[in-house]
């Protein structure tokens, strides 16, 4: 509304009023620590967390470094393969069928249970903790990939098929649009959903790794460590979310301009 | 329908099958995968203690769930009704939502106690905001020009939610709901793990300091069956409350 | 573009052949900790830091544990070829259950863990346990405590007992009167929060029960087959812990490079209880990861007593002091 905010760009302002509003609840943070008296075995001052950070920032930087990593990879095999998922089982209902139960129940099972076995079979690499974060993420993708697909009106497909499109046409130009902003919704919670995976996965011991230091932290009640690593997964979630969202708002502005 | 779930039985049963033998075809030791027979036969031998594990994770599971659903869609509505609280509200929340509840078990942990509070907290806190968040996107995918002709007849924003913005939504949350039935187990599970007094996830991880596989399926195996009944419960509820809605 | 390609090539032939050399003088191996890296392992660390296995022809990476992470498992299967694992109670559970596993040393000769209430509190000796409530793991301990309550004339159903794990808060707070407390781990935190003066120990060696922990374990499979490995491991190892022991600060040094953001004052006190677990009893005279038959005898009798171990384990079979014995005992000694 005021002069200024017509010269910086939407994105600009989404992201001056994100900070503010992070800055904002920090300030209440540390005021209401300091006001209320909050045991720092409960609560620590954010001060303090940060500079915890500060001390030794290279175990924080490897750690973020390390577990984006896992995360990048766990959400794109995951999100690839349920789209793909999603595709194939709308084509073969006979497939999904077959395969969804199955899907279903191997979502059900919690990994952590499975520690030595995920060792075993994957090893101590970090594809490991790639492959938690694809098995926490394919799912829900393929999910909404099917709903988004079979919610597309069947005469606009009668339609389109009528002007002589192909399958793979009408997939392209009319099945997979109309699906995306359920596939993103997806997306979204895959975000959130392989950046666990690769958190739990680093629980198999590992030695970097934001997880590690989770792990570290609360076995030694370190409470404000425990603090500093929940802190960089903030950041770390946060920012792969917003990019994703980011991506969303971009490719289904896109689309509604075709 | 019907063929649809023969399929299904189907595809569950060549799995079994393969498993059984692929365990005893290359005679693999229980620590590395036991036979579904191994693994029916344990369950079966102490379904006693499963049982009463699978009440106690049920019960936090449920707790966790219901208060879960009821914050999430609650503060869903209310920020969709305040556009200028949202926006500020917005980046704490996805903050918070950043963290994975596995990093959030431990300090719940310390807050509240090994007890069942301590787990509930954490399924309300993971299906709060899957909720949540599948709440406010079907609140916002409301047409807009439906919206605008509502209130040139004079419907206040309250009616718009309740007449128009709320049935558009309602798959879409139903769908954050269905999703977070499994969830909610495997966060009770995953946060009993890390210290409880009972419940399935308690038996699992005395079941690997014991050495003792077979127990460790088998506690899974009740807990992906109370997920699918849950996940099924929810399902049918969904189909009736949304069939009701549109009818 | 093609001759960087080219440079590129011929930089990496000339490499290459260097890092196969290498390769074939040493074997490579893993070691598979109990837990995240600490002073526990802090000999370890400062043997590969210092290229000790290395010299044996070892390329070893050390793996740390984590919860749900059983080592005897991992050993068992292959994917570690050593661990270090729980202790005794957990290798006789392994061998009860048939994992391969062969145990080739022992780390903490004593009870690495005892039982804490308040110095001002109304425990003053095992007796006062009763109608109290105690936490404790219900890995091992919780039967090292019946055991030893056992011998002051209580019976279980004259206290509650309840499972511990994360936190000792409850206990700070005052919601408990026993909590169990390992005494390189918990011990520190509730010093920190409580100060030493306001805390009682009761300790089990005062009853005559020794739980050795912390076992170095190989499978049968590496055992019968790589001999010379296991013990240039085990030479490696022991000149590694010798030196963290006298050298502390190199010990704490080597354990924080890998783990920078652990607490560096509880690293040292951890190192230097440690040092004196594995110094304990036999371990003065016959030196480090010696393997007492005495000690292991007596916890698997007791916990066939209690019936934890279902069947007798064979304990010739599931301890192996030979690797051990090929290194001189004054080259044992810390």
């Amino acid at each position: 509304m005021t002069t200024r905010a017509r010269f910086l760009p939407p994105w600009l302002m989404t992201g001056a009023r994100f900070i503010l509003g992070l800055a904002l609840a920090a300030m209440l943070w540390e005021a209401a620590v300091l006001l209320l008296g909050i045991r720092p075995h409960i609560l620590p001052r954010l001060s303090t967390i940060l500079s915890a950070i500060a001390a030794t920032p290279g175990a924080y930087w490897s750690g973020f470094l390390r577990t984006l990593a896992e995360t990048l990879i766990g959400f794109a095999a995951g999100g690839i393969v349920g789209v793909l998922n999603g595709v194939l089982f709308f084509r073969a209902p006979a497939l999904r069928d077959l395969l969804f139960p199955i899907f279903v129940v191997s979502q059900t099972i919690p990994v952590i249970a499975f520690g030595a076995l995920v060792v075993l079979w994957f090893g101590n690499t970090m594809l490991a903790k790639a492959v938690i974060a694809f098995y926490l993420t394919f799912f829900p993708v393929t999910v909404n990939t099917l709903l988004g697909l079979q919610s597309v009106d069947p005469r606009h497909t009668a339609l389109l098929r009528s002007f002589g499109a192909s399958g793979r046409q009408q997939l392209l130009r009319l099945q997979l649009p109309m699906a995306l902003p359920q596939i993103f919704v997806a997306l979204r919670l895959a975000a959130s959903l392989s950046l666990v995976g690769a958190i739990v996965g680093e629980w198999f011991g590992d030695t970097t790794g934001l997880g590690v230091l989770l792990l570290q932290a609360m076995y030694n009640e370190n409470v404000v460590g425990l603090w500093a690593a929940i802190l960089c997964a903030a950041v770390l979630g946060t920012g792969f979310y917003g990019l994703v969202a980011l991506a969303e708002r971009r490719i289904l502005f896109w689309g509604a301009e075709q | 329908m019907n063929r649809g779930a023969l399929r299904g039985a189907l595809g569950v049963a060549l799995l079994l099958i393969l498993w059984e033998g692929l365990a005893r075809g290359l005679a693999l030791p229980s620590y590395t995968l036991p036979s579904v027979s191994e693994i029916l036969l344990s369950a079966w031998t102490t379904r006693q203690a499963l049982l009463t594990a699978a009440w106690f994770t049920l019960a936090e599971a449920l707790a966790g769930y219901a208060i879960g659903c009821v914050v999430g869609i609650g503060i869903a509505l209310l920020l969709s009704l305040l556009p200028p609280v949202r926006r500020g509200v917005m980046p704490v929340m996805m903050a918070i939502n950043s963290v994975p509840v596995a990093a959030w078990s431990p300090l719940l942990l310390l807050w509240l106690g090994v007890g069942m509070a301590s787990k509930i907290a954490a399924v309300a806190l993971a299906v709060g905001f899957t909720v949540f968040l599948s709440a406010l996107a079907g609140l916002d995918r409301v047409d807009r020009r439906a919206a605008d002709l509502m209130r040139s007849f004079g419907a206040g924003p309250l009616s718009i939610l309740w007449r128009l913005r709320l049935p558009t939504a309602l798959p879409l949350i139903a769908a954050g709901m269905r999703v977070s039935t499994v969830r909610s187990l495997i966060v009770a599970i995953v946060t009993e793990m890390l210290g409880a007094y009972g419940g399935l996830g308690w038996i699992i991880y005395q079941a690997v300091v014991q050495i003792d596989f077979v127990a460790v399926w088998s506690a899974i195996l009740v807990a992906s069956a109370l997920s699918l009944a849950f996940f099924g419960l929810v399902g049918v509820i969904e189909r009736r409350v949304i069939f009701w809605r549109s009818s | 573009m093609q001759r960087r390609h080219l440079l590129a090539a011929t930089g990496a032939a000339a490499v290459l052949p260097a890092l196969g050399l290498r390769a074939q003088g040493t074997t490579k191996a893993t070691l598979r900790l109990k837990w995240l890296p600490q002073t526990q392992f802090a000999g370890f660390y400062l043997a590969k830091a210092r290229g000790y296995y290395e010299a044996e022809g070892i390329d070893l990476t050390i793996n740390p544990g984590g919860p749900n992470l059983l080592t005897e498992n991992l050993v068992a299967t292959g994917a570690d070829t050593f661990g270090l694992s729980g202790g005794t109670d957990s290798v006789f559970a392994a061998r009860e259950k048939n994992l391969p596993v062969v145990c080739v040393g022992v780390s903490h000769q004593q009870t690495p863990f005892f039982f804490v209430t308040r110095a001002d509190g109304p425990i003053r000796s095992l007796q006062d346990f009763k109608g109290k409530t105690i936490t404790t793991w219900f890995t091992g301990a919780n039967y090292v405590l019946l055991g030893m309550l056992a011998k002051a004339g209580l019976r279980p159903g004259d206290f509650t007992m309840q499972p511990q794990q994360v936190s000792v808060t409850p206990f700070v707070d005052g919601q408990i009167d026993v909590v169990t407390a390992t005494k390189y781990n918990e011990f520190y935190t509730l010093m920190t929060r409580m100060g030493r003066d306001k805390l009682r120990t009761f300790v089990a060696e005062d009853q005559g029960i020794t739980f050795p922990r912390d076992t170095l374990i190989v499978s049968e499979t590496t055992a019968r087959q790589k001999p010379e490995m296991v013990k240039g491991f085990l030479r490696a190892s022991i000149k590694g812990w010798r030196e963290a022991l006298r050298d502390q600060k190199a010990g704490v040094d080597a354990v924080m490079a890998v783990a920078p953001t652990l607490n560096r004052d509880h690293q040292e006190f951890m190192l230097v209880e440690a040092g004196k677990l594995m110094t304990a009893g036999a371990a003065a005279q016959q030196g480090l990861f010696w393997i007492d038959n005495g000690a292991i005898r007596s916890a698997h009798d007791f916990l066939r007593e209690h019936e934890v171990i279902k069947t007798p384990v064979d304990l010739a079979a599931a301890y192996d002091g030979s690797f051990l014995n090929s290194i001189a005992v004054a080259d044992r000694l810390a």
